[in-house]
């Protein structure tokens, strides 16, 4: 397997030891421009993924980096992957938008460099845009649109994508809750359906001290989160309910 | 007339049914076990280093991008029966991925329980994040779906498309989102 992987990288790439290519990429690079480091794997089925290197432009992978299927790396000037970051499938990591406004087809483009820090997790379908630098050791959730640098250790998530918490901390403990929080907010309010987190306000003469102590006990029991009387009965809209249940520490799933 | 009609359409769509029927045979061989009636639309993948087991009356179809199906040495994938799986799927299990009866997955999904899917090789050290993802009967999940590592979705449950499931879909209902939520409950 490994023969075969040399024979796709060769006269395209210089590879450390062990490759482990699974299904045939399509790399468009020279071995002075794609420099790739030890235990290099990269998955291209279902989907081929591509690596494309432009004219004087240097795109740089690690050790132990793993790339899932369907993903698109363009490298116009510069792009960096540090040692043992995974990257999941369908993930786009370009520095140049390929044309320089809307409308504007020519071949002049700026770019701006990518650098991604060692020992980063970046979720599937990750769209990460040119000029962004992600710290060593961060996360970053699937779906996510990366347009900002991203400080090493933190978990980022969103589009764009915004720090969460802490690398390790978050992922689907989080979504945990905010999967349950809406049919927890329905039961509390005898709604008819679930309800839309993002735009509702809290009428005065529904929030009684008596739904908000529900809503305290059925957060406890389904999410084992403590939340306080206090700063709940000040909130005025489920978005800050669901924004202050987010924010805490260590929510089960 | 009505039943000529209907006759000759069967008949012209023989061809199709026995290619299809006869490359499960070649194409799923790799499988511990295939139900009757499996049908393959051109040629999936199948990198089965586990167990692999498929239902009876299961469709793959691999037009424009295969199905990839891909266990680990540790990995088992569990396909019910009458499972349809469209194009451009991968269905990866380093531990164990259950999918129920009837259930239908869109084009370009991610079933998986690591976070890289289908990405091991033999020699390499197995996976110590890998979570086991279930799917029940009956579901649907639509175009460009990923389901991230110990998710579970539950019976008849519809997930819109390009969604991101995280965590359990409660059964019935329609969900959708980055990451998924209860849109509309049963």
């Amino acid at each position: 397997m490994t023969s075969r992987s040399r024979r796709w990288l060769n006269g395209r790439a210089q590879t450390g030891a062990d490759p482990y290519l699974l299904g045939k990429p399509s790399i468009g690079a020279t071995p002075e421009q794609l420099r790739i480091g030890n235990r290099f794997r990269m998955a291209s089925r279902p989907v081929g993924s591509h690596l494309s290197v432009g004219p004087g432009a240097v795109l740089q992978i690690g050790d132990d980096v793993w790339i899932g299927h369907g993903a698109a790396i363009a490298s116009h000037e510069h792009v960096a992957i540090g040692d043992g970051t995974q990257i999941g499938p369908f993930v786009i990591i370009m520095d140049s938008n390929f044309h320089s406004g809307a409308g504007d087809q020519s071949e002049q483009h700026d770019c701006k460099p990518v650098v991604i820090g060692k020992g980063c997790r970046i979720g599937s379908r990750v769209t990460i845009t040119r000029g962004v630098r992600i710290g060593d050791g961060a996360q970053i959730l699937a779906g996510s649109v990366v347009s900002s640098d991203i400080p090493a250790g933190v978990c980022a998530a969103g589009a764009r994508a915004r720090i969460v918490g802490r690398a390790g901390e978050v992922t689907s403990r989080r979504y945990g809750a905010a999967v349950l929080l809406p049919e927890l907010l329905r039961q509390t309010f005898a709604l008819q359906s679930a309800p839309d987190l993002e735009d509702r306000e809290l009428a005065a003469a529904d929030w009684t001290d008596a739904r908000a102590r529900d809503l305290i006990n059925a957060v406890r029991q389904q999410l084992g989160l403590d939340l306080e009387f206090e700063t709940l009965r000040g909130l005025r809209s489920f978005a800050d309910i669901a924004a202050l249940v987010q924010r805490m520490p260590g929510a089960r799933a | 007339m009505k039943r000529v009609s209907r006759w000759t359409s069967r008949l012209s769509a023989a061809p199709s049914w026995l290619v299809s029927s006869l490359g499960a045979r070649l194409w799923l061989r790799d499988c511990d076990r295939v139900g009757a009636g499996a049908r393959t639309f051109s040629r999936p993948n199948v990198e089965n280093l586990g167990r692999i087991t498929l239902g009876s009356g299961v469709r793959l179809n691999s037009g424009w991008a295969p199905v990839e199906l891909a266990s680990g040495p540790r990995g088992s994938i569990e396909i019910g029966d009458k499972v349809f799986i469209n194009y451009g799927s991968i269905i990866s299990a380093q531990q164990h991925v259950r999918i129920g009866s009837n259930t239908m997955i869109g084009n370009y999904c991610i079933v998986a329980d690591t976070e890289t899917p289908g990405i091991e090789d033999p020699e390499a050290a197995p996976f110590a994040d890998a979570r086991p993802v279930e799917i029940g009967s009956g579901a649907w999940l639509a175009a460009r779906v990923t389901v991230l590592p110990g998710s579970r979705i539950g019976d008849g449950a519809v997930i819109a498309a390009g969604s991101i499931v995280a965590g359990d879909i409660p059964p019935g209902c329609v969900a959708g989102g980055i990451p998924a939520r209860v849109l509309r409950a049963k």
